[in-house]
């Protein structure tokens, strides 16, 4: 046995050796991602540190999302910068993995010496790079992390770790919220709601938060119908929702569920008169694309849309800039960097204990300090200390943040609601063709 | 009524699309007696396949149909060449199932690579027409997809009961050594059989294209279903598999209808095991 052991020792002793050097040289390459958000820098300039996916299946995502974050340096560099000083963007690179994430927040921090850090994408890697935020008190705002338990009783000691999004949670709520106001426009009270989802977590998430808020809303919901993922048909389902028939159906699919779904309603003769989606499949590009006209009248969650009232103009500048439309992730992260702005400019200095303070201290209120209106679909940020949500405790989130309704019209996304936020008004009963 | 009525039209419609899948598995399975398990992703090529041919050399998905089901053919037979035929030597059931589940990795992961994740669709002017028959709506694609597959089986059938290679297919099925030893070329036999099945696959994916997505992992579902569907159906019977992929339509629209859809996929495994154990039963018994 002891033989054995030696023989074995060398190899193992090596094997160690070549992952630390495989692991040394995985981070030098990381910081070479290091890029400086100007180059005409006066004088020491103010970090923002950023961790979002740059490589593997989700770095599309982060592109859009730092897309928004330079938007913003730009704009606020080319006006002098915060208290004079330029702002820089490091980038780190979580590569959609939360060991990954951590280590990029300690490199960021202690290497970089970043005075602030934006993140992530995936609410597990923002958990984690919080945890390295508190550790080393620097401030940190999620603009898209929307697992509620962030923000839960767990997480109360995180007091550097801001929510800028509304949580999943609210999302549902905001669903029913547009329910409830439709009747405004169409006339027609929403009584009933069947839920059209997937087996998985997403669909059991949907049909939790929906009957956590329903009866608030003077909802009843009338049936849950649901499919395993990648379903070959699903007729027997639109059969069920047919036979319900519900006043509005609400759903959470991933895009071939979505189409089969939109398909399937045709064949099947059946119009619901509404259909609320909570984004996922139903605003992939492809959805449109796929379904053609039968997609209209399909509404769904956006947290931004190019025709918002505050958010069409800053979309026009963005799409001559970077060749696309602004999404719901540019529009947050742009916000959050206006926030960081402003917080340091109220703390009077980047020292991340008076960061801390202003930003729970600020209220934001229609429009920026010397920039413009919030272009997301609410009109203020303030960050709630604690409050209650469905009947637990929350800390630190933007309680005032809500998504926008948005509905298929003649093959483009419209916003229909807050209706304070839109100029087109709900087509009702959803045309299907 | 009117709804258990629609149920059953969509029962026998979807079933339609299990059979043609059932019939491809149960052809290969019958004579070479190895189970297909890139099935599915052979009807996900057949899928692509016909999504080029419109989207590149406009042609209509259903003039397509000869077309794909000829290319998939070919592509069954180079794939029995090279890879299965050598593989049949080692007589190792693991190598066959470890080369076809590694061969649909391969097609599914190169589909990825070609074309994206992005899902995909063909919209002709037709595909969202809907027929009604009294109170049952049918969708136009579905109608004419099922009309092909009865078309389709019934050719089979008749091919392989009357023409000379049709009973040479059977008898390899029945005894390759007796068979090898009356005259007939086996590994020919082999080629045709695998290029049969696969251009069933791509039959069907052919047809799927009209209301259903494109993408890399389109065929997952039914070629599982296609499993069920042989076993079922008993091993190598073409009718067997027309009525089990029918019947398995049916079930799965009929549980969601008096049970739940959300039970309807766990009821028809469950009926599949219990068919699997009744039968393993009744041979025992007869033993």
């Amino acid at each position: 046995m002891k033989k054995l052991f030696k023989a074995i020792l060398p190899f193992a002793l090596a094997a160690t050796m070549f992952a630390g050097c495989a692991g040394g040289g995985n981070q030098e390459s990381a910081s070479g991602t290091t890029e400086s958000g100007t180059t005409e820098a006066s004088g020491e300039t103010i970090k923002i540190g950023t961790i979002y996916a740059m490589s593997g299946d989700k770095a599309a995502i982060g592109e859009n999302i730092l897309r928004g974050i330079d938007f913003a340096v730009e704009e606020i560099n080319s006006q002098g910068g915060v208290n004079g000083r330029m702002l820089e963007v490091v980038r780190g690179d979580h590569a959609g993995d939360a060991a990954t994430g951590k280590s990029e927040a300690e490199r960021l921090i202690t290497q970089e010496h970043v005075d602030v850090m934006m993140g992530c994408h995936m609410s597990t890697v923002t958990e984690v790079v919080a945890q390295v935020c508190q550790q080393y008190g620097v401030p940190m705002i999620t603009a898209i992390s929307t697992l509620d338990k962030l923000s839960d009783e767990e997480h109360k000691a995180y007091d550097y770790f801001f929510r800028l999004c509304p949580l999943n949670s609210v999302y549902v709520e905001d669903m029913l919220k547009y329910l409830k106001d439709s009747s405004q426009q169409t006339g027609e009270e929403i009584k009933t709601v069947a839920i059209f989802t997937d087996k998985a977590a997403i669909g059991q998430e949907l049909i939790r938060c929906v009957n956590l808020f329903a009866a608030d809303y003077g909802l009843e919901v009338v049936g849950e119908v649901d499919y395993s993922g990648g379903a070959a048909d699903l007729s027997a389902q639109v059969l069920a929702l047919k036979q319900m028939n519900p006043d509005a159906i609400l759903c959470d699919s991933y895009v071939s569920d979505a189409t089969l779904f939109i398909n399937t309603l045709k064949e099947q003769n059946y119009k619901p008169k509404m259909i609320v989606a909570k984004a996922n499949g139903f605003t992939d590009p492809s959805f449109i694309t796929n379904l053609g006209s039968a997609a209209n009248g399909v509404a769904s969650v956006v947290e931004f849309n190019s025709d918002l009232t505050n958010g069409s103009e800053i979309n026009k500048e963005f799409k001559d800039k970077f060749g696309v439309d602004m999404n719901g992730h540019s529009a947050e992260s742009y916000t959050v960097v206006w926030l960081f702005k402003a917080a340091i400019e109220k703390a009077g200095s980047t020292d991340g204990e008076a960061v801390k303070k202003a930003l729970s201290e600020l209220v934001i209120d229609g429009a920026f300090e010397g920039g413009r209106n919030i272009v997301l679909p609410y009109s203020k940020i303030d960050f709630e200390d604690e409050y209650d949500l469905a009947g637990s405790k929350h800390y630190r989130d933007n309680t005032s943040a809500s998504v926008a309704i948005a509905q298929i019209q003649d093959g483009a996304w419209k916003t229909v609601w807050p209706f304070e936020f839109s100029s087109a008004k709900i087509q009702f009963p959803a045309p299907l063709e | 009524m009117d709804v258990l009525l629609q149920a059953i039209v969509n029962g026998i419609l979807l079933g339609g699309f299990y059979a043609l899948m059932g019939m491809g598995q149960n052809i290969i399975f019958g004579v070479m007696k190895i189970v297909n398990f890139c099935h599915g992703e052979m009807l996900m090529v057949g899928m692509y396949l016909t999504y080029m041919l419109y989207t590149y050399a406009g042609i209509d998905p259903y003039l397509a149909l000869p077309l794909v089901a000829i290319i998939m053919f070919l592509l069954g037979a180079v794939i029995q060449h090279t890879l299965i035929t050598p593989s049949l030597k080692t007589k190792s059931f693991t190598n066959l199932l470890f080369l076809t589940v590694g061969l649909g990795l391969l097609l599914s992961n190169g589909a990825l690579v070609l074309f994206g994740s992005d899902y995909k669709s063909i919209r002709t002017s037709y595909s969202q027409t809907n027929i009604m028959l009294g109170p049952v709506s049918v969708a136009l694609p579905k109608l004419i997809s099922f009309l092909v597959l009865i078309v389709v089986t019934i050719a089979l059938f008749t091919f392989l009961k009357y023409s000379t290679t049709g009973k040479q297919i059977r008898a390899v099925s029945q005894n390759p050594v007796g068979a090898e030893v009356c005259g007939i070329n086996v590994r020919r036999i082999y080629l045709l059989t695998y290029g049969l099945g696969v251009a069933l696959a791509g039959i069907a994916g052919c047809l799927l294209t009209q209301f259903y997505s494109i993408y890399p992992t389109a065929g997952a579902s039914f070629g599982f279903r296609a499993l069920i569907v042989v076993v079922v159906g008993g091993l190598g019977s073409i009718p067997g598999a027309f009525f089990a992929g029918i019947l398995l339509g049916l079930l799965e629209q009929m549980s969601a209808l008096f049970i739940s859809p959300s039970y309807s996929d766990m009821i028809v495994f469950i009926t599949f095991i219990v068919i699997l154990v009744v039968r393993q039963l009744l041979i025992m018994r007869r033993k």
